[in-house]
């Protein structure tokens, strides 16, 4: 997870930090400011709009419990205006009601708010590289919602549809345990390309617009031209 | 017969014919068996009288004309009663032998005969109703009064009346002494008489059966005209025959005449019973012959009615009865079934005997105008009797057969049920743990956890409070761990062992500590009976195992191995957790952290019926958790 294809130098990127709690706040922005990342803050929604309206910054990373409103709205707004802001959520725990929420509008990682200050800026170079981070039991979650059963287990909605075999074989197999080198293996493909994979399965975990929708409404034969 | 042993599996097409084709000429053949056997039999002459009895030579004076004339003869079918054929003879009688009684035998005539004595008469048989017909060999005896008798040549006249259908006919003549020549008349009397009455009542008690069988089971038609044919066969055996002056004339000479109705009803009976569809059109045809000849009967005059029974009823019963063994027979070839085949052979002995009989009045075999039709049907009654009861057998095997396989089902049916609910009991405390799961992640997630989260940070900013992040930090993992072991992994350990190495290797990391992971495919077994407690006892043990090699042993790699090892006693997984550190005496001071860690993971191995393992030396340490084959129910050691 920590492997980085191409280094684009820390300085370059900005990174809009939203978080309410003052000590997790200075502690996240501290182990940013570190590693040399150009890190602006904000503890709330509004500000954090104005600041989205004056410049977009290169890394979007939001708690989801904020006083005025909830992170979801924030990066639904941020995906829509900003397609080349990556956005991340910090979670306090990793787990799947927070990471799945945001991934389904349109995060593609998310950041342990307790990580070590060195996790914490690899994860969000690995991010700018194209590669997103996940955990096995995000990956169980995900897996799980596309196994047919008679009534979805409780938890956000998700719609995996649009994911091809291949890829819940890398779900599984993360889920499993295994490293990536392993995943690659085991399925026939090269071990660079799984991280990407896992990005490419956020995307289409993705709900977009009403219009899409619409279309994935036609997919699964909900509705009928 | 020998019944051919079926294939296992349905033959290919030209084995099939073959087979069907071998199985047509046993069954054929052995009709023919039978068929001989019975012509052998019919044309065994029946013992006779010695001939030195036999009054042979007759003047036979026959409407105006006189000849000679040698017993046995034929005389023509006459219109009136009136007028019978005379014969007229002689015999020896001698006063020595008026100690032994004389008689006058007749084996066998048609249709009536006055015997006389010396002009005195001694036998009338128009007064026995079962010498009046024609069908019946019924023979005649009759003692000579001593009185009658004189030394020397007695005269002997007899008078035979003839009322048709078929010509008159009168067998050899026997007069002698009546113990010699009494047995043989008993013998006959046994044979066609009396063997015919048993019979008679035998049709009646079927008769009586199978509308009992009906009354109960009225979509069972077979039935109905079984019993409908038995009753008109035990009826007319028993009737009156048209000479003895009837009630009811007209009624009487119908149902004497009732046989092609009843072979009609018979050969229903053999469609509808042998599972062909009764044919709509030409069904009711097989009933006009017999019809016509019983309305000719209510309506028409006797003698009428007999020469249509002669040359429509019996034509009628042929055509009946070879309809009958075409269908048991093409039964027997498809079914292969007890009933068909007693039946097929009844109908072959009928069959045979009706055909000796019509040969014998048509003049084209010798004839002595003994009829066996009527008695070879008692076979057919036979082979109704024992193949309805086989099938009755058969039925109540078959009911208490289906009332053994309806009790398997329904045991199959109640496990079936019992599983589905137990399977809908799990479903259901799947979905409560995973609603309650959710329920607390959430509370937990917005309380504690961003709580801790903001300690760690607090600790973080104040170098002298590293210790109040350590445990800050430390409460977060296992916070992570509780909600994590509360989901569903649906007995896969290798998922909640997934989770774990993310967590550890995020503690690792800081530690520049890495983390060999080496899961030997299939990875562990799947435990169905696994619970989230023991998801977090064993995820604790290598958590203390991990917390060890970072704390105390200052190791530079830890690597955890998970292997599945199969024995005779089936599979059992294992989890080794090693580190390359300084290692530690399991024997130091029971105080120091280390120790009670160690004592702490013994306890959890046992609660959950895993074995643990622990080796340490100078090159690191080695923690072997071997888990149960089965995890135990309850928690045992908990308290």
């Amino acid at each position: 997870m920590t492997s980085s294809a191409e280094q684009v130098p820390a300085r370059e990127i900005t990174i809009l930090l939203v978080e309410d709690d003052p000590p997790t706040l200075w502690r996240l922005q501290d182990a940013l400011a570190k590693a040399g990342f150009d890190v602006a803050a904000a503890p709330n929604l509004a500000e954090a709009r104005a600041s989205l309206a004056g410049r977009a910054p290169r890394v979007l990373l939001t708690d989801l419990q904020l006083p005025d409103g909830h992170g979801v709205e924030l990066i639904r707004e941020t995906r829509a205006r900003l397609p080349d802001t990556e956005i991340m959520v910090i979670s306090a725990l990793g787990d799947e009601e927070t990471v799945i929420s945001a991934i389904t509008v349109g995060a593609t990682g998310y950041i342990l708010k307790d990580a070590f200050p060195s996790d914490i800026a690899a994860t969000v170079r690995d991010l700018v590289a194209g590669h997103s981070p996940i955990s096995a039991s995000i990956a169980r979650f995900i897996v799980r919602r596309t196994q047919a059963g008679a009534e979805p287990p409780p938890g956000p909605e998700l719609n995996t549809a649009k994911l091809t075999p291949r890829e819940i074989d890398i779900l599984w197999g993360i889920a499993k345990g295994f490293s990536y080198a392993e995943i690659a293996d085991n399925l026939g493909m090269s071990r660079q390309t799984v991280p990407g994979h896992i990005k490419s399965i956020y995307r289409k975990l993705e709900v977009h617009t009403r219009g899409e929708a619409v279309f994935e409404a036609v997919q699964q034969g909900l509705i009928k031209l | 017969m020998e019944v051919p042993a079926r294939p296992a599996g349905p033959p290919s097409p030209p084995l099939r014919a073959r087979h069907a084709a071998s199985r047509l000429v046993q069954y054929l053949m052995l009709q023919a068996l039978i068929a001989i056997l019975c012509i052998f039999v019919l044309r065994q002459p029946l013992p006779e009288p010695p001939s030195n009895l036999l009054v042979s030579s007759f003047s036979l004076s026959d409407r105006g004309e006189t000849r000679r004339a040698t017993l046995p003869d034929f005389v023509p079918t006459r219109a009136s009663m009136k007028d019978p054929a005379v014969f007229t003879g002689s015999f020896a009688w001698s006063a020595r032998e008026a100690d032994s009684g004389w008689s006058v035998y007749l084996p066998r005539f048609t249709n009536g005969v006055v015997v006389l004595v010396n002009g005195v008469e001694i036998l009338d048989s128009r007064r026995d109703p079962s010498a009046n017909r024609a069908d019946r060999a019924t023979p005649e005896i009759a003692v000579i009064p001593t009185t009658l008798l004189h030394d020397g040549a007695n005269a002997l006249v007899i008078r035979l009346f003839v009322w048709g259908p078929i010509s008159g006919f009168l067998d050899k003549v026997y007069v002698g002494p009546d113990a010699s020549l009494r047995r043989y008349y008993e013998r006959r009397t046994l044979l066609f008489v009396t063997l015919p009455v048993v019979f008679s009542a035998w049709q009646g008690i079927l008769a009586v059966i199978l509308t009992v069988m009906w009354t109960m089971r009225r979509a069972d038609t077979a039935y109905g005209v079984l019993a409908a044919a038995m009753a008109l066969g035990a009826i007319q055996a028993f009737l009156p025959s048209a000479i003895d002056q009837p009630k009811f004339p007209e009624l009487n000479s119908t149902l004497l005449t009732a046989a092609p109705i009843e072979s009609a009803c018979v050969l229903a009976f053999g469609i509808r019973f042998f599972g062909r569809r009764w044919p709509r059109l030409l069904g009711p045809l097989i009933f006009l012959p017999g019809v016509i000849v019983a309305l000719v009967g209510l309506f028409g005059n006797p003698v009428l009615t007999r020469q249509l029974f002669l040359y429509l009823g019996v034509p009628a019963i042929l055509l009946h009865l070879l309809l009958l063994a075409l269908i048991v027979g093409w039964s027997e070839m498809r079914r292969q079934d007890v009933p068909s085949l007693l039946l097929g052979c009844g109908v072959t002995v009928v069959l045979t005997s009706i055909v000796h009989d019509v040969l014998e009045v048509a003049g084209l075999i010798s004839d002595d105008r003994l009829f066996f039709t009527r008695l070879s049907y008692s076979a057919v009654l036979v082979a109704i009797g024992a193949g309805l009861t086989f099938r009755f057998a058969q039925a109540l095997n078959r009911v208490d057969g289906f009332a053994a396989h309806l009790a398997i089902q329904l045991r199959e049916a109640e496990e079936k049920l019992k599983a589905s609910f137990a399977r809908e009991q799990e479903r259901e405390r799947a979905a409560a743990l995973a609603r309650e799961r959710a329920r607390l992640m959430r509370d937990l997630h917005d309380g504690l956890g961003g709580q801790l989260v903001s300690i760690v940070a607090l600790s973080e900013r104040n170098t002298g409070s590293a210790g109040i992040g350590d445990a800050a930090r430390a409460a977060l993992k296992d916070l992570r761990l509780v909600i994590d072991s509360m989901d569903d992994i649906g007995g896969d350990l290798m998922l909640a062992l997934a989770s774990w190495r993310d967590r550890a290797a995020a503690q690792l990391r800081p530690h520049d500590i890495a983390l060999d992971w080496r899961a030997v495919p299939p990875g562990l077994p799947v435990y169905p009976e696994l619970r989230p407690w023991h998801v977090i006892q064993i995820i604790r043990i290598l958590d203390e195992a991990v917390t060890n090699a970072v704390k105390h042993a200052g190791a530079r790699h830890v690597a955890v191995s998970i292997e599945t090892r199969k024995d005779a006693g089936g599979e059992q997984g294992c989890i080794t957790v090693s580190d390359d550190g300084k290692g530690f005496s399991p024997e130091d001071d029971t105080n120091r952290p280390a120790s009670r860690g160690l004592r702490n993971m013994q306890n959890r191995a046992a609660r959950c019926g895993a074995e643990l393992e622990l080796s340490s030396g100078s090159s690191g340490t080695t923690v072997r958790l071997q888990l149960p084959r089965r995890f135990p129910e309850g928690d045992a050691a908990a308290g």
